[in-house]
């Protein structure tokens, strides 16, 4: 690695300043401070998925391919149920995300910031609250199936597996491909109906093919998260397993690292082999924003006028939108409504009860969760500030290894940090550092890719000027560099903060019982049916997120006011 | 009159955009729009290419009154300032794309295609992405895509704003030999006078959604009919040779 030495060569007149001291302190620290973040991330990242590798080969003499065997032998139905629910989980997510972000597409004013609002509350609800209205609206006591229609169904079935992943993925699938479509140049919309095309022919001939290479990243990123997600099978999939929820038994009942491990690299290598798929797919949306002329005037699309097409995208997205609503109001009223009688009246015993005995689970998780969000955010902001502003050699490959984490499901993720840090020197396992550590590292993909998106904003020019009117590396990062960071910082502190308060598939693995997170007493009191303490951590959890993202919201702007006037 | 725009009105929310605006156009005439931004004369476009619908007003072309028609039902085609070229087709998928609404058989839609490409020297670029074209290459095409479909009239919304200065200059030309070979009626708008000037049978000066005037550029050069024009302009610190564009500015 490189590092510019023009520091040397330059003359400071006057006296010492902070370039000054930093230039005399800085080429050392700034070594140290490199080196010690690439070498966490080997740490944190690399380090884990190796020992997995290993100790799925590791026998009692010397290295076996027995795990696999005994896991392609005995367990061969799981991968196959993986990978039929995967499928069909993509499937019928991605066509139910292509409709809903369709649909808000073409909407105008209020509508559009209602539909908005009710993607941005599932984004930040935590994971199982599908699951938890599924089981409570449709279960064997449903409040639909069984006290309204009278029937008494078993919903625990792949169909609800199914049925259920779809829905919570959709949400981000719709928003990612919304940022898509608002992309595209309204220009060639309007170019093609003055051509003749009416709005049906608009939506098949320009939008559905530039939106393409969008819906197969849509489809993989469904597929992957379906294969890691052991928790919805585990709630709802009754005696329908998938490897995933296997792995999930296997370590939780039986600590049989082996055999999990083996388990694992069957769904880690082709998680990885997507994530290289993933990236040449992500490549070609930048299609879309080819031209900065590119104008953004709305242009609005009749669904309506799009016949069958239309009506088929409009009745999808508000079948979503009526699933949403109705699981919402279920939350509400399972965790503040009580049944007396032939009725329900309203409750705050549950609530009192929740305060009295999960208060400190609840304060532990925005603690961890404000933790995560800080060191997160720090440590993104140095590596876009190394890689893509000073642009150290090697640079590609920390930069794909620090994506990996993406891809990778959960359970790997979490077993991969028991296994390398359960022995001295490192012995992390049962404290709070290692699902700190997890929880950084799992989300630092995305906050690494908000700020370099931002860094990479910043005109080069501007560096040049603050050297050439005599600042140095030190003033460069201050004035030019974290200025220009603002946004992204904002940015990447919120996902953090909801991600870490709501995340469960790696940390799952990692939690001491005794410090428990909100997520997993959600995830436990699912579980075993305690339904209303299930519906207000819900609730709390999304009513926390909400209130701290729209702080950091409110701060942002106060900052931008400032530069305006 | 070939096209007959009646009494014409847009507002947005309180601000009026386009007031009453009245003109006409004769077949096979090129208008330039002149004007700042905010004048109204992209608003005026959009209404007449059918993407905003007017709040009061009539839009005749060839005797037949297209106010209410949807955008694809007018014969009129537009070139846009952004290209608006859809990437992910070639050349020759753009320039035919219209011709796919007539009905037309492809091989005769590829012959048509490669007469507008030649028209425009893009012949040698008809199997190729989009997306590998230079700017003023792609404006080309987009022009190319718009006369394939033959429509009655022909809307330019600043299409050469984006390119550099040279190319604008060439562009033109070849614009208006294309126009005239064609006798294609065409309705260009710009804010760039020289442009005007070099283009335009006709030429209005637009301010605040009315026509402050409208005349031959010589003519408006040389009796402006208000101060606003005259400030507009600046016509008496301008030279123009013969063919309208412009040989020395007179700074103050």
């Amino acid at each position: 690695m490189k590092f510019g030495s023009s520091e040397k060569a330059k003359v400071i007149r006057g006296k010492v300043s902070s370039d000054t001291f930093f230039r005399v302190f800085s080429e050392r620290a700034d070594r140290i401070v490199c080196y010690g973040l690439l070498g966490l991330i080997l740490l944190f990242i690399l380090y884990p998925m190796v020992c997995i590798f290993i100790r799925s080969l590791m026998g009692e003499a010397g290295i076996t391919f027995g795990h696999y065997a005994e896991v392609w032998g005995k367990y061969r139905e799981y991968l196959f149920n993986s990978v039929a629910v995967g499928v069909s989980t993509a499937v019928l997510c991605t066509l139910i995300s292509v409709c809903t972000a369709l649909f808000i597409y073409t909407r105008n004013g209020k509508l559009k910031l209602f539909l908005l609002g009710v993607i941005l509350v599932s984004m930040v609800a935590p994971p199982f609250v599908s699951s938890l209205a599924y089981i409570q609206l449709y279960g064997r006591r449903g409040w639909i199936t069984y006290r309204l229609l009278g029937l008494s169904l078993n919903p625990y079935n792949a169909v609800g597996v199914v049925l259920m992943q779809s829905i919570s993925f959709v949400p981000m699938n719709a928003l990612f491909l919304l940022g898509l479509l608002a992309r595209i140049d309204t220009s060639s919309l309007k170019a093609a109906r003055d051509l003749g095309a009416g709005p049906s022919e608009v939506l098949r001939d320009i939008i559905l093919p530039l939106l393409k290479p969008g819906i197969y990243v849509t489809l993989l990123l469904s597929f992957v998260r379906s294969l890691a997600d052991f928790g919805t099978p585990v709630i709802i999939g009754g005696r329908f397993s998938t490897i995933a929820s296997e792995i999930y038994l296997k370590i939780v009942g039986y600590s049989d690292l082996e055999t999990a491990s083996a388990m694992n690299m069957f769904l880690l290598v082709p998680s990885i082999a997507f994530f290289f798929l993933y990236r040449h797919l992500m490549e070609k949306t930048g299609m879309l924003s080819d031209s900065q002329r590119a104008s953004s005037e709305p242009f609005s699309l009749g669904l309506s006028k799009c016949r069958l097409m239309g009506a088929a995208v409009a009745a999808a997205a508000l079948l979503f939108f009526a699933v949403m609503i109705l699981q919402y109001i279920c939350i509400f009223a399972s965790g503040f409504m009580k049944r007396r009688g032939h009725g329900y009246v309203f409750t705050m015993e549950y609530f009192e009860e929740l305060m009295r005995y999960d208060l400190s689970t609840m304060t532990r998780s925005v603690i961890y969760a404000l933790i995560v969000a800080l060191v997160g955010t720090f440590f993104a902001i140095l590596f876009a500030y190394f890689t893509e502003w000073r642009r150290l050699k090697g640079r590609s490959f920390f930069d794909c290894l620090v994506t990996i984490p993406y891809m990778i499901p959960g359970t790997c993720f979490g077993i991969g940090y028991i296994l390398a840090f359960n022995h001295e020197p490192l012995k992390l396992t049962g404290t709070g550092i290692i699902v700190i550590a997890n929880m950084i590292f799992k989300q630092l993909p995305t906050s690494t890719k908000l700020c370099t998106a931002a860094i990479s904003q910043i005109p080069r020019a501007q560096e040049y000027a603050v050297r050439d009117l005599g600042g140095g590396r030190f003033s460069v990062l201050r004035d030019v560099i974290l200025p220009g960071l603002r946004p992204a910082f904002f940015g990447s502190f919120s996902y953090n903060f909801s991600t870490a308060m709501t995340t469960a598939g790696a940390v799952i693995f990692l939690i001491n019982p005794g410090k428990k997170l909100a997520v997993f007493k959600l995830f436990d009191a699912v579980y075993s049916g305690e339904y209303a303490v299930a519906s207000l951590i819900s609730m709390l959890i999304i009513v926390i997120v909400l209130v701290v993202e729209g702080l950091v919201y409110l701060l942002s702007l106060k900052g931008e006011k400032r530069n305006v006037s | 009159m070939y096209l007959e725009i009646k009494e014409l009105s847009k507002s947005f929310g309180e601000r009026k955009i386009v007031d009453r605006l009245s003109f006409t156009l004769e077949k096979g005439e090129l208008m330039c729009i002149l004007g700042s931004s905010g004048c109204g004369k992209t608003t005026t476009l959009n209404m007449i290419g059918g993407f905003l619908t007017a709040d009061s007003g009539r839009i005749y072309l060839d005797g037949e009154d297209i106010t209410d028609l949807p955008p694809e039902e007018r014969p009129v085609a537009t070139v846009f300032q952004s290209y608006a070229l859809f990437p992910h087709m070639t050349v020759m998928e753009n320039v035919t794309y219209g011709l796919k609404f007539k009905k037309i058989k492809k091989s005769e839609a590829r012959e048509r295609g490669l007469k507008y490409l030649r028209m425009t020297g893009m012949t040698e670029y008809a199997d190729v992405s989009v997306q590998s074209l230079s700017g003023g290459q792609q404006q080309r095409v987009a022009l190319s895509r718009a006369l394939v479909t033959e429509p009655k009239l022909c809307l330019l919304d600043e299409p050469f704003s984006n390119l550099d200065a040279s190319l604008r200059e060439r562009l033109r030309f070849e614009l208006k030999k294309l126009q005239r070979e064609l006798g294609m009626t065409m309705l260009f708008v710009t804010h760039d006078q020289e442009e005007a000037m070099i283009l335009s049978d006709r030429m209005a000066v637009m301010d605040s959604g009315v026509f402050v005037q409208c005349d031959e550029p010589r003519n408006i050069y040389k009796a402006p009919a208000s101060d606003f024009v005259r400030d507009f302009l600046k016509p008496d610190r301008i030279l123009f040779s013969e063919d309208g564009s412009i040989m020395k500015k007179i700074s103050e």
